[in-house]
């Protein structure tokens, strides 16, 4: 019995530490309804900054608390300003692609400032433990519960009770009206992002120095946690963050007691999944409060697509197809084979958050599903690889449909969070389905391409191939777009409702353009997992999903064509700057910002 | 910006592509030095070890262009990030595959990374050197395939002699990275553990990105072991250590010989006094090679121990400079010369010769430290 104290207790003091991040994430959800995926990089920067203060200056606690603070507010500040501010009349997707943006900046500047070497921060309290139950807590626990719960309590005053904070709400309510109103919305906006910017510093600061160490790939896993927490919570409301936190800590606490430590984010994502389903906007939102936008549709500027003419199309495949004739290296016929894989991903991914505006930010999950799939046939059934990559391709399309399909009811952000949980729900069964997957071990030795018993090994002979697949998927997808059933998918986007009074049942043709979606990246996956002849539940992570959904924001939402050139060119440009060793990164990040503030609609334009 | 389309955007990024790598031959030309090409991680969440790769080879290049090079020609590598993703590593064996500049290859870190690539450098007849592979089925991958990662059926039982036999522990609880290395050598330590006489009362396996481990130690107090042994990487192992020691565990720890590192010291503070690590080598080891790369460490960075991760790296480019100066500069000759290379000496195996049937490594040092007021010591026999 005392050991379920212990879980408890340890359960709400890890979910205090992921309070410090919801509470940042809620507050500017609250406001420009946005999932700041930076937020994670400010913590980041929090740290180190407090790593400076604390090892090299000497300042004492409250004084080095203060500095984080305020260098992570002007962080914020600069990122409002020069990141977001440009992109208010774009298409308010655009913001979300900034954000993954400004967090590769961030952590590539703090990666290349201080080396990726673990540093430990040492905690600046005195190292007293109090007995609580079987373990104990010491002042730094008692420190972060208070600056969680204060700043929770604080931010709530000041959005009820005073004049900046009424704006700051009517602004997060109709920032059209807020602006007739007279509210300055970028001063909103700025206050907003400063705050949640000192928020965040403050608590990488603190969640380092619980930990003794900071390093800088601990951004991304703050910014999932952190996202499940505050939509658990309830997206923008800033005292369900703090609940949500702590409510997933506890569960988290008590999967390790249950079921042991390898199913503990099982554990999280799910709690995810089945709040989201059983209470869409979230364990507190008030039923007073307007639902959630969705995030295409209404918010997907009509643009006006790029024409390609078709002689331009024909004659760009013709030059690729015959571009292994010519004297190219492999290795850059191996990059292209890397683009028309993640052009099958990206095109299915296109159809479904550009065309029918479900926008999935677990698709690397299907490729798992289709790579696992052909591997295992073709390993212990002997499947010929041909067909093994189809049933990866169908396999991909019914357990990725059947798995996505809680999400169908939801709209807006909430879909794309639902799927970044199914995504990771699905890469963590993989670890801890020993017996079928192989576990951590993974899967060796799967057999080469081969098409009617010739073995496709030469990079020529793939380049082919991968192409050829990618093509006619994408003349599949291109005739699908043009028939009635596009229409269908496009009017559900744009108006939902009016889609449905029209007599459009959604779930049916969400569902047809999952399967027609899995079945795509499932057939990806599978090539992929035939070239590589070995995978493990690492080989498709969620930096593949993030990457996916770049390429197709990038290419111009449900653009066919532009799903293609967006996956060449988000292969390329890493390869090309090469030349950069360790800059490449950072490059790669400040161009893709600097893409999507002169072209927010995508290099070809959303159809 | 409206008028780009496919073709305009691929071909400037094939001329920009070509572009950068006759830049980078020109840089060389004039040196004209032996070149391998290393595939790692400098940026994502691995990069840590990809610099601490960088440290050991330069080290060791130094060393051997004093010596005076590979038959009076320098020694020189090319280091490609591939950020351990399967996608870009596979891109780089492509690119040291079709470079005929490039003698041999060296890694990538994980697994994945790795053995996506296998099957073109096996094709490509460039030999792909994993030194830290320890994956089973790395080296199954093609004759092409050599390692010098430290077999975890060598190591494991070294681990699990000293915990169970020399400081008597009985009941063990085992915690272990949930990666191909960790699964591997849990496997291998609790076998050899139960051989010897142990119990293993509880595993727990946790992924890489875990910081947070209290509710894991509340089941580990739960089993009621008289000793937790910790098969993780040096940032993790202390996070464990540290909340092992905060949730009032006092059992003896021991610990895979990956935590052997400044940094576990640094990161760890008080709560890894005590702990017992089985390693490779250590600060005090007499053997001449030992001594001379720790004080070259030391003098090139600063006052800085070497770690495991530096100790791989610098073996593995020593033994690639004992395999180019018999197997010269063909390709398939140095594939040949790995079954040649006899007692090349190494911080590991005091001295390393391939299993020709396996491709690896047997018989790796062994030392039993403790950490003894915030340093590593040989471990004096008394127990803890």
């Amino acid at each position: 019995m005392s050991s379920w104290l212990d879980y408890t207790i340890n359960g709400l003091i890890v979910g205090n530490v992921y309070a410090l991040v919801a509470v940042g994430l809620a507050l500017i959800f609250g406001v420009s309804r946005l999932i700041n995926f930076a937020q994670g990089s400010i913590y980041l920067v929090g740290a180190y900054i407090g790593w400076v203060a604390v090892v090299q200056l000497h300042t004492p606690l409250p004084l080095t608390i203060i500095f984080v603070a305020v260098v992570a507010a002007l962080v914020g500040l600069i990122i409002e300003r020069f990141g977001l501010r440009p992109l208010q009349n774009s298409v308010r997707i655009a913001p979300l692609l900034a954000t993954i943006g400004i967090s590769f900046v961030l952590d590539q500047l703090v990666m290349l400032t201080f080396s990726p070497n673990p540093r430990a921060l040492p905690s600046q309290l005195p190292d007293v433990r109090f007995q609580v139950g079987g373990g104990t807590i010491g002042p730094l626990d008692l420190l972060i519960a208070g600056v969680g719960l204060s700043s929770a309590l604080l931010l709530f005053v000041f959005l009820r009770y005073t004049k900046l904070g009424w704006a700051v709400r009517a602004a997060s309510q109709d920032r059209d009206a807020a602006m007739q109103m007279g509210v300055d919305v970028n001063r909103v906006n700025q206050t907003v992002f400063g705050i949640a910017a000192a928020l965040g510093g403050v608590s990488g600061l603190l969640v380092g120095m619980y930990y003794n160490q900071i390093d800088t790939a601990m951004s991304l896993q703050a910014t999932l946690k952190g996202v499940v927490a505050e939509v658990v919570g309830g997206a923008g409301n800033v005292p369900g963050a703090v609940i949500g936190s702590l409510l997933l800590g506890l569960v988290e606490s008590y999967g390790v007691a249950v079921f042991g430590t390898s199913y503990r984010n099982l554990f999280a994502f799910l709690l995810l999944v089945v709040v989201l389903v059983l209470r869409p906007n979230g364990l507190f939102a008030s039923a007073r409060q307007a639902p959630p936008e969705p995030l295409t549709g209404t918010f997907i500027a009509p643009s006006r697509p790029v024409r390609i003419p078709r002689w331009a199309l024909a004659a760009a495949v013709a030059a690729f197809a015959i571009l292994p004739l010519l004297p190219v290296s492999f290795y850059v016929l191996q990059t292209l084979i890397n683009a028309w894989l993640l052009g099958m991903l990206a095109l299915s991914l296109t159809l479904v958050a550009g065309t029918i505006g479900q926008v999935s930010l677990g698709h690397a999950a299907l490729l798992a599903i289709g790579a696992y799939t052909s591997a295992l046939l073709s390993l212990t059934l002997y499947v010929p690889v041909g067909l093994a990559i189809i049933a990866g391709g169908l396999m991909s399309a019914a357990l990725g449909t059947i798995l996505i399909s809680p999400s169908f009811r939801l709209r807006g952000h909430y879909v794309s969070i639902a799927t970044l949980a199914i995504g990771e729900i699905v890469s963590l069964v993989i670890l801890n389905w020993e017996s079928v997957t192989r576990g951590p071990i993974g899967i060796s030795g799967i057999p080469p391409l081969s098409l009617f018993g010739f073995d496709l090994i030469s990079p020529t002979s793939v380049y082919w191939f991968s192409f050829a697949v990618m093509v006619v998927l994408a003349l599949l997808q291109a005739r699908l777009l043009g028939s009635h059933l596009g229409r269908s998918f496009r009017a559900i986007r744009d108006d939902d409702i009016a889609a449905r009074a029209y007599g459009l049942s959604l779930n049916r043709y969400k569902s047809l353009a999952f399967i027609f979606g899995g079945f795509a990246a499932g057939v990806s996956g599978g090539i992929a997992a035939h070239l590589y002849s070995y995978i493990n539940h690492e080989t498709f992570n969620t930096q593949q999903s993030i990457l996916a959904l770049t390429v197709v924001i990038l290419g111009g939402l449900g653009n066919v064509v532009g799903a293609i050139v967006g996956a060449v060119a988000l292969v390329g440009l890493p390869e090309i700057f090469r030349v950069a060793a360790e800059y490449r990164i950072l490059i790669y990040g400040i161009v893709l910002l600097l893409l999507v503030r002169f072209r927010p609609q995508g290099l070809l334009g959303t159809i | 910006m409206s008028n780009i389309n496919r073709r305009t955007l691929v071909k400037g990024s094939l001329a920009a592509a070509f572009a950068g790598t006759s830049l980078s031959r020109a840089a060389f030309a004039d040196a004209d030095p032996i070149l391998l090409g290393v595939s790692g991680p400098l940026t994502g969440p691995n990069a840590q070890y990809g610099t601490q790769w960088k440290q050991g080879f330069d080290l060791a290049l130094d060393e051997i262009t004093a010596a005076g090079g590979i038959n009076g020609r320098k020694l020189a590598y090319t280091f490609e990030d591939s950020q351990s993703d399967p996608r870009q590593s596979v891109a780089i064996a492509q690119k040291f595959v079709s470079d005929p500049k490039i003698v041999l290859e060296l890694g990538d870190f994980s697994s994945p990374a790795s053995m996506a690539a296998s099957p073109i450098y096996q094709r490509g007849g460039l030999v792909q050197f994993g030194f830290t592979n320890s994956h089973p089925d790395f080296t199954k991958g093609g004759d092409f395939m050599w390692s010098t990662s430290v077999s975890q059926a060598d190591e494991q039982p070294l681990l699990a002699a000293y915990a169970v036999k020399k400081l008597g522990l009985k009941k063990l609880a085992v915690l272990h990275l949930n990666t191909d290395w960790g699964r591997t050598s849990r496997d291998y330590f609790n076998n050899a553990a139960k051989e010897y006489g142990a119990e293993i009362v509880v595993t727990e396996g946790y992924i890489a990105e875990e910081r947070d481990f209290r509710s894991t130690l509340v089941r580990v107090r739960d089993a009621n072991p008289d000793g937790l042994v910790l098969i993780s990487y040096y940032s993790d192992g202390a996070l464990i250590a540290r909340q092992a020691r905060q949730v009032g565990l006092k059992q003896v720890i021991c610990a895979a010989s990956s935590v052997y590192s400044p940094k576990f010291l640094e990161l760890g503070g008080d709560a890894v006094e005590d702990v017992h690590v089985g390693t490779r080598y250590f600060p005090e080891d007499p053997r001449p090679e030992v001594q001379k790369f720790i004080a070259g460490f030391k003098k090139k960075y600063n006052g800085l121990e070497p770690d495991a991760f530096n100790a791989y790296a610098y073996d593995a480019m020593n033994m690639a400079a004992a395999v180019v100066k018999i197997g010269g500069t063909d390709r398939k000759a140095i594939r040949d010369a790995f079954t040649k290379v006899k007692d090349v000496p190494s911080i590991i195996f005091g001295t390393a010769t391939f299993d020709v049937a396996t491709r690896r490594v047997k018989g790796a040092m062994n030392a039993e430290l403790v950490v003894r007021k915030g340093q590593f010591a040989l471990w004096d026999g008394k127990p803890t």
